[in-house]
This record gives C-alpha cells, sequence and structure tokens, in this order.
C-alpha cells in the first residue's frame, strides 16, 4: 500500500475513526498532506495550502474532542475549499489577479458551520476566475489538469475541488455552481457533486458570480459523503435573505431507502443529438439498473430547456457585471500603480485585474443592461427563464427526479475549446436548465468510457427535494462496478 | 430653523420671479434619513459625526461575498411616511440596483427602488399667502445612502479624494413630487410641512445642516397659460430651505433670461453655490448617465402583509394637520395660531395644557405667540427647553384672563418667572403685585397724590379739568401701576372736594 | 445596434474597463458571435410572461430587527486597502 489517503477511505469512514479516538485528527490530516504532497504540484489542484495551518487545526479538533466535546460526523475529516469562500486570514483570490494577496477578515457562512462541525480544512483550490468557466484554464494563476488524464482539464469552474477529490488529496470539498460549475467537474472527474436548491444553502461568504443561480455544493467520493456534508451546510442563515428554512439535513438511513416506487423522467426531446454514445449508453445502463431496482422511467419534456444556454449567458453576465464592480482598487484588492485620476485608476486596474473572459463577461452583462437593450435582452432572458422553471414543474409533477447526462461528451484536451467561448458554453447545455429552475441537481459517477474517462449523469429534483437525488445516486452507486475506483496517479507512487 | 410660516421674504416673492408673462415649474426630489439604529442592510450604526469608517462592517464596505439583510424599522418608517401622505402601499415593491462608479458608493451600485416603489401617490397641502393647494406626489421609495468623499488639497498641490463610509448604507427615503410646485414660496411652503410630517413622526430629525433632509429641484419655466412644459434643470446641493427658495429663484430669472433673449434652455445638472448665490454646471461625467437599473437579485422581493400595514397605519400619531385642525375647533382660535402653535408636536402641547389651566384659549395663544416664542427665537430655545413649564405660565394667564392682574403686571411676573421657580400667585404676593383697589387705600393715595402736587391740585379745583389727567398718571405711577385705573379717579374727586 | 468596435468602445467605458485597441477586435468577434446565438430567444412568444429574476421571489422572508451590532473587523479589513490616509481610503483625484 503506498503511503498517504486510502482508496477506500471516505469521510464518513473518517468521522467514525476519528469519533472513536481510533486515529486522531492530526493522523487523517498528515495523510491528506502526504497524499497531496505527491499530486497537488502536477495536478495543480491548489491555490492556497499551508501545511502547518491545517495541522493546527487538526490538533484543536484532537482537543476538542478530548476534551469530551461531540462533535458531529465531519470532525476530524478533511475539505478542501474553493477559492471563492471567504476564509478569514487566509488568501481568497478567487482565481483572480485583482484580488491577488486579498485576506478576507470574516469566514463564510459554510466555513463557519464546518469548522463548528471539526472539519480540517487542506486549501484554497483552483477556479476559473470569479467561477467563469468550465474548465478551470481561465484561473489567472495556472489551469488544473484532469487526475484520470493529466492532458485534459478537470472541467470548472471548480475543477480544482472536483480533482482534488478524485486524487485523494481530500475525502471531500466545497465548489460553486451556477451553472454547472459543481456538477460538471463532478462528472469530468468522476466523483460527486451537488448543486443543492436554490436557497438551501446560505451564500453568505461566497464571492458573488452570479447571485440568483450561485449555489455552494459538495463533492464526495460516495453518496453518503455528499449528503454527510450537505448535511452539515445547508439550512437558513439570517445573513442571506434568500437562504430558506425547507432545507433540512438528510439523514444517511433515508439514503439507502431506495428507489421501489419512485418515477424517473428522461427528457428524451432535450438529450438529442450531438451527444457521445458512451454517455447515451451509460444513461440507459443506469436507467435499467434503477428500474430493476423498481424504479418506473418514463419520458418528460423540458420543451424550453434548449434555450438554457442563450438565456444564462444574458442573466449570469448581466448579473455579473454589477457584481464585480466592487473590484475598483478602492478599499482592496490590486489597484494599477501610476494612474493620476480616478477615472484612469479605475480602467487600469480594472483592464489589468481582470481577465479575459471575465472581461468579456463583463462587456456582455453590461451591453445586456445598457439603455435601449435592457427590454430585447436582460427581460427577456428573464420571461424565458419563467417558461423553463415552468418545464421543471411540470415534468417534476409527473416524476419523482429527472435523469440525464451532467455533460454532452467526455473531458475534453486542455486548450481544445480555450479559444472558443461559445464552444465552452455548450459544454453546458445539460447543467444550466436546472441552475435557472433552481431545482437541486446531483451529478453522479456512471462508469467510464473506453478510454478510461469518468462519465457523469445528472439527477435534477423538486425543490428541496435533495433526499431523492442521493437516494437514486445510492441505489445506482450500489451497482457501481468502478465505485471508489481511482485514477492512476492516485495509486502506487504516482512517479 | 424653527419657523413654519414662509419667511416674509419668501412670502413677498410669491410668484413675484414669475409674476411676469412667465410661471416657473418645479418638482422637488426630497432624500431624508430615516431614524433607525442600524443601517437598512448591516448592523452598523448611523450615528453621525463619528470618527471616518469607525462604523462599517464587511457588509456596508462591499466586501466580496457580502449580502443586504433588510432592516424591518426602514421599512416600517417608509411606510409610516407613505401613509400620512395618503400614499397608496405596495403589497409588493421590488429593490433594484443602480449601477455607477464612484469612490464613496462600495459595491459599484446603490441598492434602490426602481419600477416598483413602497409608495404611490399621495400629496401635501400647503398654504401660501392664505392660498391652500395640494402638491401631488409621484412615490416615495427606500433606498441606501452613499458614504463621504473629501477632495483636500494634499501634499504637494496634488488634490487627491478621501472616502469615509460611516454614512454607507444608512436608510433612506426618496420622496419624488410632481411639477405641482409654482413658485418658490411654495417650494419652502412644501418642504417645511414635509419636514414637520417626518418630525411629527419621528422617522427623521429634519437636520438638513447634518444632511438628514436633502433636496434637489427640477426646474423650468414656460409662458403663462402655456400647457407643454418647458425644458428642465436639475439643481443638487440645496443644502438649507432658504438656499432652495434662492435657487429656484435665481434659476428661474437664469431660463426667463435666456427664453426672453430667444435662447433654448439646455438640460443639465447644476451644483448651487450658496456663497456665491449662483448654480453652475456640474463637470459632466464623460459618458452619458446609464444606471442599467434592474432587480437586486440578493433580496427577495418586499411583500407586506395588509395587516400589517393596517397596524401600523392604526399606530400612526396625530399628524400636524390633525393637530391644527383640532386645536381651531376645540379652542376656537384663529387658522393662523394653529399653524404657529403646531409647529412642533411639543409646542401644541404646550399650548394645550396652558389653555386649559388658564381657561381662556386665545389669551394663551397670544402669550405663547408673542412672549413665549419671542423669548425663544431670541434665545434659539426648543419649547422643551424653554424654562417656564406650562403649567406655571396657564396659572398666569388665568390672573390676566381673570383680572386679578392687569397684562402689565402679568409681563413683569412673566419676566421674574424666567428666571425664578415660584409660580405666579406667590411672586404677585411677594411683590406686592396685588391691585389697589379697596375704598381706603385708594383715598390714602388720593391724599399722597394731592398732597405731593399742591399746585396741579390746585389747577384742578380751579376748572382747569386737563390736569386732572397728570394727577390720575402720579397715582398710577406712585402704586407701580397698581391702582384700580376707574376707581381711583373717583378716590381722586372725593378727595380734592374734601380738602 | 450590431457590435462594433464603437459599441464595444463604449461599454468598456460604462464597465471602467481598459480594452487595448488589440484586444477591442478579437471581443467584437467573440461578443457578436455570443449576441448571433441568443438571438434565438427572439424567436420565443413570452408576452404575458412574469420575468423571473429570482427564484425564491414571493416567499416571505423575516426582515431584519433594528439593532446595532458591533462590528470587530474594522482594522482587517481597512489593512486591505490599497492606499489610505489615516482613517481614510485614499484615491486619486476625482476628475
Ligand atoms: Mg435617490
Ligand atoms: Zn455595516
Amino acid at each position: 500500500m503506498t503511503p498517504g489517503a486510502r482508496a477506500d477511505e471516505t469521510a464518513e469512514s473518517i468521522g467514525r475513526e476519528v469519533a472513536s479516538r481510533k486515529r486522531s485528527a492530526v493522523e487523517v490530516a498528515r495523510s491528506y498532506l502526504e497524499r497531496a504532497d505527491r499530486s497537488a504540484k502536477r495536478l495543480s489542484t491548489y491555490l492556497h495550502r499551508d501545511a502547518e495551518r491545517t495541522l493546527a487545526d487538526a490538533a484543536s479538533v484532537d482537543a476538542r474532542i478530548a476534551s469530551g466535546e461531540t462533535l458531529g460526523p465531519l470532525a476530524g475529516v478533511p475539505i478542501a475549499l474553493k477559492d471563492n469562500l471567504c476564509t478569514r486570514g487566509i488568501p481568497t483570490t478567487c482565481g483572480s489577479r485583482i484580488l491577488e494577496g486579498y485576506l478576507p477578515p470574516y469566514d463564510a457562512h459554510v466555513v463557519e458551520r464546518l469548522r463548528e462541525a471539526g472539519a480540517v480544512f487542506t486549501g484554497k483550490t483552483n477556479c476559473d476566475e470569479f467561477a467563469m468557466g468550465s474548465s478551470t484554464e481561465n484561473s489567472a494563476y495556472f489551469p488544473t489538469r484532469n487526475p484520470w488524464d493529466l492532458e485534459r482539464v478537470p472541467g470548472g469552474s471548480s475543477g480544482g475541488s472536483a480533482a482534488t477529490v478524485a486524487a485523494l488529496e481530500a475525502p471531500v470539498a466545497l465548489g460553486s455552481d451556477t451553472g454547472g460549475s459543481v456538477r460538471q467537474p463532478a462528472a469530468f472527474c468522476g466523483v460527486f457533486g451537488l448543486k443543492p436548491t436554490y436557497g438551501a444553502v446560505s451564500r453568505y461568504g461566497l464571492v458573488a458570480f452570479a447571485s440568483s443561480l450561485d449555489q455552494i455544493g459538495p463533492f464526495a467520493r460516495t453518496a453518503r459523503d455528499a449528503a454527510l456534508l450537505y448535511n452539515a451546510i445547508c439550512g437558513r442563515d439570517e445573513r442571506d435573505m434568500t437562504s430558506r428554512a425547507e432545507a433540512v439535513p438528510v439523514p444517511l438511513e433515508e439514503v439507502e431507502r431506495g428507489v421501489k416506487g419512485m418515477k424517473l423522467g428522461i427528457p428524451r426531446d432535450l438529450i438529442g443529438e450531438g451527444v457521445d454514445p458512451e454517455i447515451l449508453a451509460s444513461l440507459d445502463r443506469v436507467a435499467k439498473a434503477l428500474a430493476d431496482e423498481g424504479a418506473e422511467v418514463l419520458d418528460v419534456t423540458l420543451p424550453h430547456a434548449r434555450y438554457s444556454i442563450a438565456t444564462y449567458y444574458l442573466i449570469a453576465p448581466a448579473e455579473a457585471s454589477s457584481n464585480l464592480a466592487r473590484y475598483d482598487g478602492v478599499r482592496y484588492g490590486f489597484r494599477a500603480k501610476n494612474e493620476t485620476d480616478l477615472q484612469g485608476m479605475y480602467a487600469a486596474t480594472r483592464g489589468k485585474g481582470f481577465g479575459r473572459e471575465v472581461r468579456r463577461r463583463i462587456l456582455l452583462g453590461t451591453y445586456a443592461l445598457s439603455a435601449g437593450y435592457y427590454d430585447a435582452y436582460y427581460l427577456r432572458a428573464m420571461k424565458v427563464r419563467t417558461l423553463i422553471r415552468k418545464d421543471f414543474d411540470e415534468a417534476l409533477a409527473r416524476a419523482d427526479a429527472i435523469l440525464l447526462p451532467t455533460t454532452p461528451t467526455p473531458p475534453f484536451k486542455i486548450g481544445e475549446k480555450v479559444d472558443d467561448p461559445l464552444a465552452m458554453y455548450l459544454n453546458d447545455v445539460f447543467s444550466v436548465p436546472a441552475s435557472l429552475a433552481g431545482a437541486p441537481a446531483l451529478s453522479f459517477p456512471a462508469g467510464m468510457t473506453r478510454s478510461a474517462l469518468p462519465i457523469g449523469l445528472q439527477l435534477v429534483g423538486r425543490p428541496f427535494d435533495e433526499a431523492k437525488l442521493f437516494r437514486i445516486a445510492r441505489t445506482w452507486e450500489r451497482r457501481n462496478p468502478d465505485a471508489l475506483r481511482v485514477p492512476p496517479i492516485a495509486v502506487g507512487g504516482g512517479g | 430653523m424653527n419657523a413654519t410660516l414662509p419667511t416674509p421674504e419668501a412670502a413677498s416673492k410669491a410668484g413675484g420671479a414669475t409674476a411676469g408673462r412667465y410661471e416657473t415649474v418645479v418638482g422637488l426630489e426630497v432624500h431624508a434619513q430615516l431614524k433607525t439604529a442600524s443601517k437598512i442592510f448591516c448592523g452598523c450604526s448611523t450615528k453621525f459625526g463619528s470618527r471616518p469608517n469607525t462604523q462599517v462592517c464587511p457588509v456596508c464596505l462591499g466586501l466580496p461575498g457580502v449580502l443586504p439583510v433588510l432592516n424591518e424599522r426602514a421599512v416600517r418608517f417608509a411606510v409610516m411616511t407613505g401613509l400620512s401622505v395618503g400614499a397608496t402601499i405596495a403589497q409588493r415593491s421590488v429593490f433594484a440596483r443602480k449601477n455607477y462608479f464612484y469612490p464613496d458608493l462600495p459595491k459599484g451600485y446603490q441598492i434602490s427602488q426602481y419600477d416598483r416603489p413602497l409608495c404611490i401617490g399621495g400629496g401635501i397641502d400647503i398654504h401660501v399667502g392664505g392660498v391652500g393647494k395640494r402638491i401631488g406626489l409621484v412615490r416615495i421609495h427606500l433606498e441606501e445612502d452613499a458614504g463621504k468623499s473629501l477632495h483636500p488639497e494634499g501634499r504637494e498641490g496634488v488634490t487627491t479624494t478621501l472616502v469615509d463610509l460611516n454614512r454607507t448604507g444608512v436608510p433612506l427615503i426618496e420622496i419624488v413630487s410632481e411639477p405641482e410646485i409654482r413658485s418658490e414660496a411654495e417650494a419652502y411652503d412644501y418642504l417645511m410641512r414635509l419636514k414637520q410630517i417626518l418630525v411629527y413622526l419621528d422617522v427623521c430629525d429634519g437636520n438638513m445642516e447634518e444632511g438628514s433632509l436633502r433636496c434637489d429641484a427640477n426646474v423650468s419655466v414656460r409662458p403663462k397659460g402655456q400647457a407643454a412644459f418647458g425644458t428642465k434643470t436639475e439643481i443638487k446641493n440645496l443644502n438649507s430651505f432658504r438656499n432652495v427658495e434662492r435657487a429656484i429663484a435665481f434659476e428661474t430669472e437664469r431660463q426667463v433670461g435666456i427664453v426672453e433673449a430667444g435662447g433654448r434652455v439646455v438640460q443639465e445638472t447644476l451644483l448651487w453655490n450658496a456663497d456665491r448665490g449662483t448654480a453652475e454646471p456640474m463637470r459632466s461625467k464623460e459618458e452619458a448617465h446609464d444606471y442599467r437599473y434592474f432587480p437586486e437579485p440578493d433580496l427577495v422581493t418586499l411583500d407586506l402583509d395588509p395587516a400589517w400595514i393596517e397596524s401600523v397605519r392604526s399606530q400612526l400619531p396625530e399628524l400636524p394637520y390633525q393637530v391644527r385642525e383640532r386645536l381651531t375647533r376645540e379652542f376656537g382660535i384663529p387658522d393662523y395660531d394653529g399653524e404657529v402653535l403646531t409647529e412642533t408636536r411639543a409646542l401644541a402641547t404646550y399650548y394645550e395644557e396652558v389653555a386649559r389651566r388658564s381657561g381662556n384659549a386665545k389669551l394663551s395663544s397670544n402669550w405663547i405667540m408673542t412672549e413665549v416664542n419671542g423669548i425663544r427665537n431670541k434665545q434659539g430655545q426648543s419649547i422643551e427647553e424653554f424654562p417656564i413649564r406650562p403649567d406655571r405660565l396657564g396659572a398666569l394667564v388665568k390672573m390676566i384672563a381673570e383680572e386679578r392682574i392687569s397684562g402689565k403686571i402679568g409681563k413683569q411676573v412673566f419676566e421674574m418667572m424666567l428666571t425664578r421657580p415660584e409660580g405666579p400667585e406667590e411672586l404677585v404676593k411677594a411683590q406686592g403685585l396685588l391691585p389697589i383697589d379697596d375704598e381706603a387705600s385708594l383715598r390714602a393715595l388720593a391724599r399722597a397724590v394731592i398732597a405731593g402736587n399742591p399746585g396741579p391740585a390746585a389747577e384742578v379745583r380751579a376748572g382747569k379739568e386737563r390736569t386732572f389727567a397728570f394727577l390720575v398718571g402720579q397715582a398710577m405711577k406712585q402704586s407701580r401701576g397698581r391702582a384700580h385705573p376707574e376707581k381711583i379717579q373717583d378716590a381722586l374727586r372725593k378727595e380734592l372736594e374734601a380738602s | 445596434m450590431p457590435i462594433d468596435a464603437k459599441v464595444v468602445h463604449d461599454v468598456a467605458a460604462l464597465s471602467r474597463l481598459r480594452v487595448d485597441p488589440s484586444d477591442e477586435a478579437r471581443f467584437v468577434t467573440e461578443l457578436k458571435s455570443i449576441l448571433s446565438y441568443v438571438e434565438q430567444l427572439q424567436a420565443l412568444d413570452v408576452s404575458g410572461i412574469e420575468p423571473t429574476s429570482q427564484v425564491g421571489a414571493g416567499t416571505v422572508t423575516p426582515l431584519r430587527e433594528d439593532q446595532v451590532k458591533p462590528c470587530d473587523v474594522r482594522e482587517e479589513a481597512l489593512a486591505q486597502a490599497p492606499d489610505r490616509d489615516g482613517d481614510y481610503f485614499r484615491v486619486p483625484q476625482v476628475v
């Protein structure tokens, strides 16, 4: 057995071992730090790591346990955080130059919650700048690599979090999902990734990209771990007026309840052509397996879902253009030097501080909101969003959940789409609809391609019904021959 | 500062500038700071005048990742104001982002309301030169204040800009009037009455100097009788009611001048310069304003329960015009008195007690309007600070009303009461100020006067009637005005005959 | 109005983004292709449809009680400023 974390290890098993004092949080942390030391550089999974701090956190967890404090199931569990989650006194750059060296003076709500629960943070993971991208190539610092094939992208924008979990550098991680930024990298890296119902998790301390779409979600290697992490962060927070009390934890016994009698809808009209045949094959395989387990599989339609990308690429950039106005070089972050007047300082700071993709979206969003275009673009997009929500309401009135691919293709090569924004955007065609509807969506591992690349499928449920998504994914997981399989880089010395 | 009626100057100007062939058309936008303890979207204090950047937190600093959480009292205060001016309260209103870059606007947008404000319509009744008129309101909406930018001359002469964000996020209501104001006097009266309502409601301290009440004016002119509006200009930086008047007068003259000269008024924003008494064009931003308003996605719609709105209505305090109406009705005082006595709620309450204790409503009103307000205006005292409390003044006015002392004596006692704690009864006794009206004392006084003025007495006896008045005067003088004016005359006659 | 160099220039000014001329042409082509893609929305009939700006719209959310919460992070926060003058943030002059 190679040093470092074990492939069969889960957040759940770690929590149990630490709680029963079979292992100390420090031992656990050390094993994951070792693993990360061996692969993180080659994968470029982290923007910021601080072993001392991680071990100190672990030590204090051990102390709390020794003092008789009973912590939750995540006590002593190492967790990686996407770099757009604010951590007090710890660099938080969102993969952008404009926040280089920025130290937030406060912790995000989810970070606070996890600290109380005794989680141990491994570091801040790489991501597309301000979560704008689907490959992590838009990080201002470096691209992250896919643990299953270092020539390929891990997906994005939460590519660092997905890759670090796939490579066993951390058992679980948090990312954020605006149009698929948790689900798509989860699919590309062969792990579970949940975008909770909009409002299920407080956004306080999540650096905003598109406020009406952003949600924080967990990455995990098992359905149960995904549920554990979701349980630790969900629920109402009075610092976020859009957070909702309907979001309640899902007991693990509930996750095990199977799918007997559940209705599973497949939106054939949306899936259509242009989808990789191996992904379609796995969709049928999973549907059949779930049918064998007692689920009723039926067809549903989402007639307006095909307008999702167009709708999303008006709404998200519009909100982003306003959300990113605060990066003006006045109170924090990067400020361009040698500018003698304010307007020059603004333009130079933002022109130099933001990368191409971010500037492109700010321009697009500003245009879509500007006088004379608002009705034709932004307002119309908000109305189409209503139509898309209606589609989901109707489909989910007939079915308990919707099953569809997470992405149309397996992971693509680094550099393959980076110069063609539209092609990159179209990769989100299956993840964006649920974002616009505000519905919960879970991407789960559904086998491998012949060339040993992960395939992810997606479940979309009714608002605040994450439980069914976990139940369905868990049911398939029990029958999945590739469950807990790890990429070569996480096995053996990995040179 | 504490006058309710237009200043004489304003009144005289009423329609003055536009007395000619032109009519001025004015709409006012008033920003009022709400008297909440904490800011509209965070828990920071709203206290005025603290050390720079001490009342800030991640939320009002606009740090990455923060979110706004709406202050219940700010909403309540806005609704109270709307109900008090007869506006319709929207059961659903929507916050929107107004996007623009400025150093004292941390997020790069102001959270305000745009196409769905909290209050719609309503109006404010004004009275100028005895004429009543209702100025309609377009809307009242909630928004957050911005911070302050200072532009000091820095080292080696380069100006830099310094930013203080203490004020950022203080709750504001913006009250927008219809363009129905027709003179600077009407504008002044409108502002006074609006401020009075806000202060009666205790939702705003109405202090223009500290910027808790700010006013922008939209001004245009048109030939009398013309229906179409002229091109308007917006005047900002009007930091006192007087400056609002002066600015409107100035701008009216300027625009009339342009039109008279056959020119055309350009739509622009002007800054009022109080020192020079002129409105100067603002350095216009290089690119036209495009605020890109859109619904604030960090806040859900503001949905108000009709029952809650009604509970707010039921708890509204008595408003200036209601108190005015009640005082004139209950005490039968003239409208003018009603106006003056309802300047503040405290003054109205003061009057009510004086009137009740004295039993003479009009006499009480006269004493407060002349004596009390005279002193207060000299000292710059609020009625709360005024040393003679209503119970003591009421007792004094009662004595005068019952003619137990003359008004003249009353004034002396009033002066004493300003600096002494005793009531009027004690002072009158202690100072021996009670009137002399018993036969014996009057005869004694008469004898003394005759004895002291043998010459004039002889003249009267000799039939020189004109000199009799002199003797009466002497008697009043010696008695320091206490002798009964009629009875002393009989006493003198009797003594003149007797001796 | 179709996207051209002028539009990109104006929108960049509105967004306070300095775009060097070399980039401008590329932004024009990229924005053109994206906007021509979103044109498909014009084909939809959205008459009488309420816009969705927030999926949480219409949900009754408790408002914040008006209470002052002292904040302990002032120094930490102000320490992030690129330029300060004592208690103030300092920026180049506003023209
Ligand atoms: Mg305003
Ligand atoms: Zn604050």
